[in-house]
C-alpha cells in the first residue's frame, strides 16, 4: 500500500544474503529428498517429508513433530525486564506467572504489527521472547533501538522514555552456556511420547502442565524448557526448547518414540485449519490488518497505563470494519483450490479476499479478510476464482475484484467459527 | 527413472512424439515439487497453441503451475479422467497421468527439446 509513512512508523530493511541451514538441516537430508527443502524465511526448511495430508493427519490423530530451531529465540533479562517488555508488547507482562507463558504483539508507536509473539516468564527477572523467524532479525533490532533510545515510543510524548533492559539471542551460542532453539510436537499422543523420554518425576510434571505454562525438566537426558504451547490448533501441544548442540540428538529421539516429522506445508495448513493467524497473511501485510481485525483484541491491553502503540489501538478497537473469518469449502478431487486474494462473494457483492488458505482432510478452509457485519457464524458465501493464467485472463476471468463490486461466484462455501481446537 | 524415448522441456513437461501426435505429461520431478494434485485445468480441443504456451495448470494445495506445450499445435484429446481424479498424475505422471495430445504443426519446434539424458543432468544441476 503506497501510504505515507505515519509518524512513529519504525522502518526496518534485512540486510540480503543467503539462505541458513537450520541446525537440524542434516537430520532432515536423511528424511526427505532435497528437492522438497525449500528457502522459508532465510533458512532452507523441509516443505514435506512423506505427504502435506499424511503429516496433517498424524498431528490430527497422532503426534507429529516440526524444526523450529528457525524462529528466534531473545532473552530479555535484568530489574528493568519486566516494565521493559510491559512497555513495549500489548499483553500485560507484569500479570504473566514464572512458570507462564503469554501470547503478545510488538507494535511500534504508529500501531503496526511488527511481530506476533510468546513471551515466557522464565524468573522474576528473565524472560524468554519467541519471535517469528521471519521477523527476527527486526525484532532484535526494534528491541536494540528501543533500548538505545532512538525509537520513537510516543508519537503524543516524544519525551516518554522506556528503561533498557538487555536482550540476549538465546539461539547464539556465542551469547552464554544457556541457548535455546525449539522443536514443537503437537498432537494427542505428544505426552505419551514425551513421557517414553521422561523419568516418572517429570512424566508427572508433563501430565500436569496447562495450556500456556511449561517447566524445565530433562527429557532423554538432555535439558529442556517443555512448553504446553502450539501453532496447530491441537489440544495437546509441546514445544521443546533445547541447546542447539543437543537439537538433533532430541529430534531424532522423538522420531524413535513415534512422533511423525512434519514440514512447512502440514504446518500451514493445520494453523490454517484452527484459524491461526501468520504474520504477513493474517497480520500486518497488505491490509495492515491489526490485532482487533485478527480476532486477538484480549491480547491487547487498552487498560494497561501505557504500551507501544496504544493510542493507535485505541482507536482501531473502536473503528475497525473489516476482520478475519474462517471459511469452510468442499475439498473433493477436481475442485479448484481457492488462493490467496480470490473475493469472497456475499449476496453477490465482493465483501473480501482470501488471506490463507489449505487442504483439511475433506474440506478446504480459508482464512479472509471482510466485512465484519457479513462475517456471521453459518453464513453461506460465495467464492471467486482470480485468474490462474494468462488464457484464463483472455477468456475474462479477472486478475483483482474490487471491495463492493458485483460479481458471481464460482464456488460455494459457508463461514464457520473463528478458531477450531482438535 | 526418467524414461528414455521421451522429450523433455526445461519446464519439466514430457512428450511422445508418434508421427504427428504428441502425448504431453508433466514429468516425475514437476509431479514431486508440487504433492499432491487437487485439481487439473484441461485444455479446450482444438485449442491452438504455440510451443511454450499455455497448456494447462495443474494445482494442489500449495501450488498452482502451469503447464506449456512442448510443441506447437492443435489439441485433439484430452485425458479427462483428470478432471475427477486429478492424483492420477502423482502416481503415474509418464502413463495414465498423461494431460493431453496435440497435433504437431510445425515439426521443427520438436528440435527444441532434450532427451531423457539431457533431461537427467538438466535436474542435477537444479
Amino acid at each position: 500500500m503506497a501510504e505515507k509513512l505515519k509518524a512513529g512508523t519504525f522502518v526496518f530493511e534485512e540486510p540480503p544474503g543467503s539462505p541458513a541451514k537450520s541446525v537440524l538441516y542434516n537430520e532432515h537430508l536423511k528424511l526427505t529428498d532435497k528437492s522438497h527443502i525449500a528457502e522459508f524465511a532465510g533458512y532452507l526448511m523441509p516443505l514435506w517429508y512423506s505427504s502435506i495430508a499424511q503429516e496433517h493427519s498424524a498431528v490430527r490423530q497422532n503426534a507429529g513433530i516440526f524444526d523450529c530451531t528457525h524462529m528466534g529465540a531473545l532473552e530479555v533479562a535484568g530489574p528493568n525486564a519486566e516494565s521493559f517488555l510491559d512497555a513495549s508488547t500489548t499483553n500485560n507482562v507484569k500479570n504473566l506467572q514464572i512458570g507462564s507463558a503469554q501470547y503478545s504483539y510488538l507494535l511500534d508507536a504508529a500501531g503496526n504489527v511488527l511481530d506476533d509473539i510468546i513471551i515466557y516468564r522464565r524468573e522474576k527477572e528473565k524472560f524468554m521472547v519467541i519471535v517469528n523467524a521471519s521477523n527476527e532479525p527486526k525484532a532484535k533490532a526494534y528491541f536494540n533501538s528501543l533500548n538505545a533510545g532512538k525509537a520513537v515510543i510516543d508519537a503524543q510524548n516524544p519525551d516518554r522514555k522506556i528503561t533498557p533492559a538487555p536482550v540476549r539471542d538465546m539461539r547464539d551460542t556465542k551469547s552464554g552456556p544457556d541457548c535455546r532453539v525449539d522443536i514443537a510436537i503437537q498432537g494427542p499422543s505428544s505426552t505419551d511420547i514425551l513421557c517414553k523420554l521422561a523419568d516418572a518425576c517429570v512424566s508427572s510434571q508433563i501430565k500436569n502442565l496447562k495450556s500456556f505454562t511449561f517447566c524445565q525438566a530433562k527429557l532423554a537426558g538432555i535439558d529442556c524448557i517443555i512448553s504446553r504451547t502450539g501453532y496447530t490448533g491441537a489440544k495437546v501441544c509441546f514445544e521443546l526448547f533445547v541447546h542447539p548442540d543437543n537439537a538433533a540428538q532430541l529430534w531424532n529421539k522423538l522420531l524413535t518414540a513415534g512422533a511423525l516429522p512434519c514440514g512447512l506445508g502440514a504446518r500451514d495448513s493445520l494453523r490454517v485449519e484452527a484459524g491461526l493467524p501468520l504474520y504477513g497473511h493474517e497480520l500486518d501485510g497488505p491490509f495492515n490488518i491489526s490485532p482487533f481485525e485478527a480476532g486477538y483484541g484480549w491480547a491487547v491491553k487498552l487498560d494497561k497505563e501505557f504500551f507501544i502503540g496504544k493510542t493507535a489501538m485505541e482507536k482501531i478497537s473502536e473503528t475497525f470494519k473489516m476482520k478475519v473469518a474462517r471459511i469452510e469449502l468442499s475439498a473433493e478431487k477436481g475442485i479448484r483450490p481457492v488462493r490467496q486474494n480470490d473475493a469472497v462473494i456475499c449476496d453477490g457483492i465482493c465483501a473480501g479476499w482470501v488471506l490463507s488458505s489449505a487442504a483439511a482432510g475433506t474440506r478446504q478452509i480459508a482464512l479472509v479478510y471482510m466485512d465484519k457485519e457479513n462475517a456471521i457464524e453459518e453464513k453461506s458465501i460465495d467464492m471467486y476464482y482470480l485468474a490462474r493464467s494468462v488464457s484464463q485472463i483472455t477468456k475474462g476471468r479477472k486478475q483483482k475484484v474490487e471491495y463492493g463490486e458485483k460479481i458471481n461466484g464460482d464456488i460455494k462455501g459457508k463461514i464457520i467459527s473463528r478458531f477450531e481446537k482438535f | 527413472m526418467i524414461p528414455k524415448g521421451l522429450l523433455y522441456t526445461k519446464d519439466h513437461e514430457w512428450t511422445k512424439i508418434e508421427g504427428d501426435t504428441a502425448t504431453i505429461g508433466i514429468t516425475d520431478h514437476a509431479q514431486n515439487q508440487l504433492g499432491e494434485l487437487t485439481f487439473v485445468e484441461l485444455p479446450d480441443i482444438g485449442k491452438e497453441v504455440k510451443q511454450k504456451g499455455e497448456l494447462a495448470v495443474v494445482e494442489s494445495s500449495k501450488a498452482a503451475s502451469d503447464v506449456y506445450s512442448p510443441v506447437a499445435g492443435k489439441v485433439t484429446e484430452v485425458n479427462s479422467q483428470l478432471a475427477s481424479r486429478p492424483e492420477i498424475i502423482n502416481d503415474d505422471c509418464y502413463g495414465a497421468g498423461w494431460i493431453c495430445k496435440i497435433q504437431i504443426t510445425d515439426k521443427g519446434s520438436i528440435e527444441n527439446l532434450i532427451d531423457a539424458s539431457e533431461y537427467e543432468i538438466y535436474l542435477k544441476g537444479l
